[in-house]
């Protein structure tokens, strides 16, 4: 059959224009377009990989600024409660040194008191005992006009000397 | 585009042919024809097997088509040497109608029906080397053309802006996706790790297939030239894989060849096996051409059986010829699309099938390792 | 005598499509069941598909050629 019989013709001519074809599309044909192809595949991957890194890299970020703001708020509470226990123990040592002030100077003014009162007192015994001398004399001279009167007297200080005496010797 | 084009061409058929048919049957009414034309008439009558098979054949012109008695073809170039060893180159508008030049004419029957042949003085015809550009050949230079003016345009236009990343558009869009397509559904998978070397190879015998698949499904002019449906086009393509199996087959696929792992004795003392294998190595690049060539063959003689019966039924009066007419044309359609489909499936076949031959003779140990690395890898 | 030459060619081209359609149709009932089963590997599976089903094909194609040569 003609149909099942390859003509050499154009065997000749099909070789030659496929080697053509072949020869021009291996050359400049379609490595050009694998090569671009394949850039553009890469291009993308990397694009892709590069976002989700960003994604990773945002998320870490945000996770960092969260902790960064924990932190602080966490600073916060403690500098404000560090601020109110200052607080606290100044007016607490101002109190207590308030207090004691104020114990020391009604101390003193104790002390001022009672040696004013002691003085006071001191001089009134003075006085009252001044005052008693001179009434003593007074009465001594009164009473010691007569020299009966003058023994009897010198007989009972002696005896009050004695009792004394015994009584310390006792 | 093509396939609107088809469509109108034979809604043109089905618009002309009622009118032909009123014709007839106006003159078998009148009963006051002329002897003449009544018996060319009868001369005329449509022998379907011949027109299928004058398209289907090669032929020394391009005929484009027939109005009335006038045939419009363009002439081709012959290229013959002679017996006395000289070279002749005419147009084959010289041999019209058995006529006989500088020694050669076209033979009507015998072996040699429808070749150049030349007349030796003792009467003997004998076959001249035969190099001219028959229809065929024109047609697969015009289809070499337009494949190479598509993919060299589209990478042009890759090389010039090289550093535009973004995706094409238009044309190149559509190759880039074939391409892709192409890639990671055949040849990837099939070839196996070192694809790059094959790939361009691949690529080439895909599109070209493909192209010459689609123009011969265009009707007009410049296109439908049944290219791929040649037997000896097919044969260069086969040739074509043959060779890239097996000029870079590795050691181990010629050892499975001539030392299959199979029981000894299929190997010793009667090389059974080895026989075997070793035919396959040519049914192989055999069948993938007897199929591409059946395969486009069919398509071609279906169409053209189809659009034939249109013509066929002309004589059997106007409303038979005008149903059948629609039976064709719709059939027509149908075929057409079904073609288009073949024209992709069979090039993608013929890829696919030179893809596993050359991934097969690539097999060795190693690369099974380094395929099963592959593997694990993308199953991570 | 080549009526009956012809006649038998034609017989065996028909056998010869006979026991290729039937061997595709098994490739492609197989295929389909299997990718019904699991889609996730229809891809896989139509391209082992085209593979046999175009061996089958090259064996029938090759039986028509013959019986085309005996025509």
């Amino acid at each position: 059959m003609g149909l099942l019989q390859p003509e050499l013709g154009l065997l000749f001519w099909t070789s030659l224009a496929f080697g053509v074809v072949l020869f021009l599309l291996c050359k400049f044909g379609f490595p050009v377009i694998l090569r671009s192809v394949e850039e553009r595949r890469k291009f993308i991957d990397s694009s892709i990989d590069a976002a989700h890194e960003a994604e990773v890299r945002l998320e870490r970020v945000t996770l960092d600024s969260e902790a960064i703001v924990e932190k602080a708020e966490a600073e916060r509470q403690m500098i404000l409660r560090s601020a109110g226990e200052e607080r606290d123990r100044i007016v607490t040592e101002a109190r207590a040194k308030a207090e004691e002030e104020a114990r020391r100077i009604v101390a003193e003014a104790r002390e001022q008191a009672t040696e004013e009162r002691e003085q006071i007192l001191r001089d009134g015994r003075q006085q009252v005992a001044a005052l008693a001398v001179a009434l003593s004399e007074k009465l001594l001279r009164e009473e010691l006009r007569d020299r009966q009167s003058q023994t009897k007297l010198a007989d009972r200080l002696l005896d009050e000397i004695n009792s004394q005496t015994t009584n310390t010797e006792a | 585009m093509r396939f609107v084009i088809n469509i109108l061409v034979l809604l043109s058929l089905l618009a002309v042919e009622p009118v032909w048919a009123q014709t007839e049957e106006a003159v078998a009414q009148a009963e006051a024809v002329e002897e003449t034309i009544e018996a060319s008439e009868q001369g005329e009558e449509l022998d379907v097997k011949q027109v299928v098979l004058s398209h289907i054949a090669d032929s020394y012109e391009w005929h484009i088509c027939s109005v009335g008695e006038r045939h419009i073809s363009v002439p081709l170039p012959v290229i013959v040497r002679s017996q006395s060893g000289e070279w002749h180159c005419f147009s084959s508008s010289k041999l019209h109608h058995g006529h006989q030049y500088e020694g050669f004419h076209i033979a009507e029957e015998g072996a040699y029906a429808g070749k150049i042949v030349e007349q030796t003085a003792d009467g003997e015809q004998i076959r001249p080397l035969d190099f001219s550009i028959t229809k065929t050949v024109a047609g697969l230079f015009v289809n070499c053309a337009v494949l190479l003016l598509i993919v060299l345009c589209v990478a042009r236009r890759y090389r010039n802006d090289q550093h535009d990343s973004k995706a094409k558009g238009g044309l190149a869009g559509v190759l880039e996706m074939v391409i892709e397509s192409v890639m990671d559904g055949i040849i990837i998978p099939c070839v196996g790790p070192n694809y790059r070397k094959f790939a361009p190879y691949l690529l080439t015998a895909f599109f070209f297939i493909f192209v010459n698949n689609l123009m011969g499904l265009i009707p007009i002019f410049p296109a439908g030239a049944n290219v791929t449906g040649n037997i000896a086009v097919t044969l260069v393509l086969a040739m074509a894989t043959f060779f890239a199996v097996n000029i870079f087959g590795t050691k181990d696929y010629w050892k499975e060849i001539f030392w299959p792992e199979v029981p000894t004795w299929l190997k010793v003392p009667i090389p059974i096996m080895p026989a075997i294998e070793f035919i396959g190595l040519f049914t192989k690049p055999f069948s993938l051409m007897i199929r591409l060539f059946a395969n486009i063959l069919a398509g071609h003689a279906i169409i053209l059986i189809l659009t034939c019966i249109v013509f066929a039924t002309a004589k059997m009066g106007a409303a038979v010829n005008g149903a059948m007419s629609a039976v064709s044309v719709v059939l027509s359609i149908f075929m057409n699309c079904l073609e288009l489909l073949v024209a992709f499936l069979q090039a993608f076949v013929f890829t696919m099938l030179s893809a596993v031959f050359i991934g097969a003779a690539q097999h060795t140990e190693e690369h099974e390792h380094e395929t099963k690395q592959i593997e694990n890898n993308t199953n991570n | 005598m080549e009526t009956l030459g012809i006649l038998g060619a034609t017989f065996a081209a028909a056998i010869a499509v006979l026991g290729a359609a039937f061997g595709i149709s098994k490739i492609g009932k197989a295929t389909m069941e299997a990718s019904a089963r699991q889609p996730e590997v229809a891809d896989k599976l139509r391209t082992t598909m085209i593979i046999a089903a175009a061996l089958i094909e090259g064996v029938a194609l090759f039986a028509v050629a013959v019986c085309f040569m005996a025509l």
